[in-house]
């Protein structure tokens, strides 16, 4: 039998990330009433897991990760569907002072092969002795650890329970340890993992529950966030614990299928606190109806974050008029910035103060590199979102590329510093080194400008093509194509590619579904023409098949790789300039 | 009673044809994605679609191994599907 959802209001005086560890938050979280509460795609309660059921069933599944005969640090790769057993798995590794990591969940039809050669790519980077999965992903896993030699042991949550047990005393575990890895950028062959300690996760914490959420009594989160992406894990499994804090979840796919079950969850247990990247704004913007509002009060929903993506203001501004009617308040949204590399969260723009955009003008944004602040009559502009200040104790500032700090509003390298930022990349010195120099800034490979303090990002820098001189967004280009009826968000990647006389030729690679050659043919010429009006410049169009552009394990288009499948497909080095004429014609 | 295999087909069809919004041929062996066409958000417009007129929960581990119209018609027969 399931019990009842938890409560919002807890027994315990309220500790807001003041912890050594994150074992030591959740034994705190575990005396008292507050927890997760899991729901199925229409809203039914499945699933209950108060902090202390969670203590308990960590501990326990500790003891027998440690009869595995493993020593300390070791890895445990676990993939990660929204359920109870993810947390209890990840906070039993904490407890027998093991590495875990979430790996995600096949997601798109027929994924079948390439989900598996991900799971490998995964469980070799992280060099996992222990691979866990729900039931249904099982299979996946065994095909995907068959070829990889250092796992110990394989299986499900289920399985693990059949095990004996250690019983040994937990040690405790040093704010100087790794706590996990988070995987993110990289290829799918050869994923980066990115090493976070205790200290650095608690902090980064103690930034978003104080000072970026401010949280207080009668909060309560709603999440549809994958486990296996930095926000959903950090910002609502890890953020609730450290906070006591209750939280509600849907599965991510039960969110895309039914978007509105998210806002219905909030609605209905009065939720707080619920964040999404753009697009889960938009897919529910896309789908709600005159008649949904019957049910829907979000009058209640203090904090709707936005983050993991450029945040474009058009689909925030059609989210909040639909949604006006159910009592959502435009002010709620709080923008802010952060990467994996900085645990998570990076800056929060001010509370309850909603969406601050800079209106600036694109042709100073392209060719000299400053902010110019315009009305939009006529010009063509770039509306940037203000980002906010830095979370305490951590300073962001620009620099150009010679590494000179940049004034306000002038755009550069986006570098950030403090206590939240990894340890760096597993297993890869070279990669550590690229980005975290030895005065302790890392370098985010985000673009762009402060204005009293407060950060505004124009892009990410390895996305800038160089045009005689010209800095060209990447995204632009992109979001040029995504303009065209035929091509779905998301769906176009650009880049530059050098040749030998250091020229720069642009592409842009396209997902289309358009088989006829006229018009596959007419909609080449479209986009060229498009970004000759737009760029002034000559730009190779490659129409692929969909599915081809690789993304990140959290959706994103990874340019880098785009380019590299372009060169690999069109044999780019060896014979470049009759490729070339080949894919333009 | 849960729906014959045929009866999901024919149903099945039904729905492609709406949210694939085109008159080409398609049969058993038409891939879903790269045959009629389905991008993402389409693809849960269709298992939208699926789930409510079948009254199933169709599993991600299953969606992995579906390519073609078959693949999917098999799937949701699979899971019991409601009959009309």
């Amino acid at each position: 039998m399931i019990e009842d959802v938890t409560k919002t209001i807890n027994t315990l005086p309220r500790r807001l990330a003041d912890f050594d560890t994150l074992t030591e938050a959740l034994d705190y979280a575990a005396s008292g009433v507050t927890g997760c509460n899991f729901f199925d795609a229409r809203g039914k309660l499945r699933d209950v897991l108060t902090y202390k059921k969670l203590q308990q069933r960590a501990q326990d599944s500790a003891q027998r990760l440690l009869k595995l005969g493993l020593t300390k640090g070791e890895r445990v790769a676990l993939i990660a569907d929204t359920e109870a057993d993810f947390i209890v798995l990840f906070f039993a590794c904490r407890y027998a002072g093991l590495l875990p990591y979430a790996m995600p969940v096949p997601v798109n039809l027929g994924s079948h092969k390439i989900y598996v050669q991900q799971l490998t790519g995964l469980l070799r980077g992280g060099e996992a002795s222990i691979a866990i999965a729900p039931e249904e992903f099982e299979g996946f896993l065994q095909e995907a650890a068959a070829d990889v030699d250092h796992i110990k042991w394989v299986g499900t949550a289920r399985q693990l329970e059949e095990l004996e047990k250690a019983d040994v005393e937990f040690t405790v575990n040093s704010t100087d340890e790794p706590a996990y890895l988070q995987f993110t950028s990289g290829s799918t062959r050869f994923p980066q993992g990115v090493v976070i300690s205790e200290r650095a996760i608690m902090s980064n914490l103690q930034g978003i529950v104080r000072s970026g959420l401010e949280v207080q009594d009668g909060d309560r989160c709603a999440s549809w966030l994958p486990f296996y992406h930095d926000m959903g894990l950090v910002g609502f499994v890890l953020g609730p614990i450290v906070s006591q804090l209750t939280v509600d979840y849907i599965r991510t796919r039960d969110f895309a299928i039914r978007p509105l079950q998210w806002l219905r969850l909030i609605s209905r247990n009065r939720c707080t606190i619920a964040f999404s990247p753009p697009f889960g704004y938009e897919l529910c913007a896309r789908r709600v109806r005159e008649s949904d509002f019957a049910e829907l009060d979000l009058s209640c929903w203090r904090v709707a974050g936005v983050g993991a993506e450029m945040i474009r203001p058009s689909i925030l501004d059609n989210f909040a008029s639909v949604l006006k009617p159910a009592d959502f308040s435009d002010k709620a949204f709080l923008p802010c910035y952060g990467l994996a590399e900085a645990s998570l969260a990076a800056s929060f723009s001010p509370l309850g103060e909603g969406l601050d955009v800079m209106v600036i003008d694109a042709l100073a944004l392209a060719e000299r590199g400053v902010a110019v602040r315009v009305q939009s009559d006529n010009r063509k502009i770039n509306s940037i979102v203000n980002c906010g200040k830095a979370l305490p104790e951590h300073e962001i500032k620009i620099v150009n590329d010679a590494g000179e700090l940049q004034p306000d509003l002038r755009i550069g390298r986006v570098l950030m510093r403090g206590p939240s930022l990894m340890e760096g990349y597993l297993n890869n010195q070279e990669a550590t080194d690229s980005v975290l120099c030895a005065d302790g800034w890392l370098d985010t490979g985000d673009l762009g400008y402060i204005f009293k303090e407060n950060l505004y990002l124009s892009g990410r820098r390895k996305d800038v093509i160089i045009v005689n001189g010209r800095n060209i967004r990447a995204q632009d280009l992109e979001e040029l194509a995504e303009q065209q009826p035929e091509i779905r968000m998301g769906d176009a990647s650009a880049f530059g590619i050098e040749d030998t006389e250091e020229e720069q030729t642009v592409v842009l690679v396209v997902e289309c579904r358009i088989s006829k050659t006229s018009e596959r043919q007419s909609l080449i010429s479209i986009l060229q023409r498009l970004v000759y009006e737009s760029f002034g410049i000559h730009c190779v169009v490659e129409l692929v098949k969909q599915h081809t552009l690789p993304r990140t394990s959290s959706g994103k288009l990874s340019r880098v790789a785009a380019r590299k499948g372009f060169m690999e497909r069109a044999d780019w080095n060896q014979e470049a300039n009759h490729k070339l004429s080949l894919v333009s014609s | 009673m849960s729906a014959s295999y045929d009866e999901v087909l024919r149903r099945l069809n039904k729905q492609l044809e709406t949210v694939a919004e085109l008159n080409a041929e398609f049969d058993e062996s038409t891939e879903l994605v790269d045959g009629l066409g389905l991008d993402s958000f389409k693809v849960l417009d269709l298992l939208l679609e699926v789930e409510d007129e079948f009254d199933i929960s169709i599993p991600m581990n299953v969606l992995a191994d579906v390519r073609t119209v078959a693949d999917m018609a098999k799937r949701i027969h699979e899971l019991g599907p409601k009959a009309e």
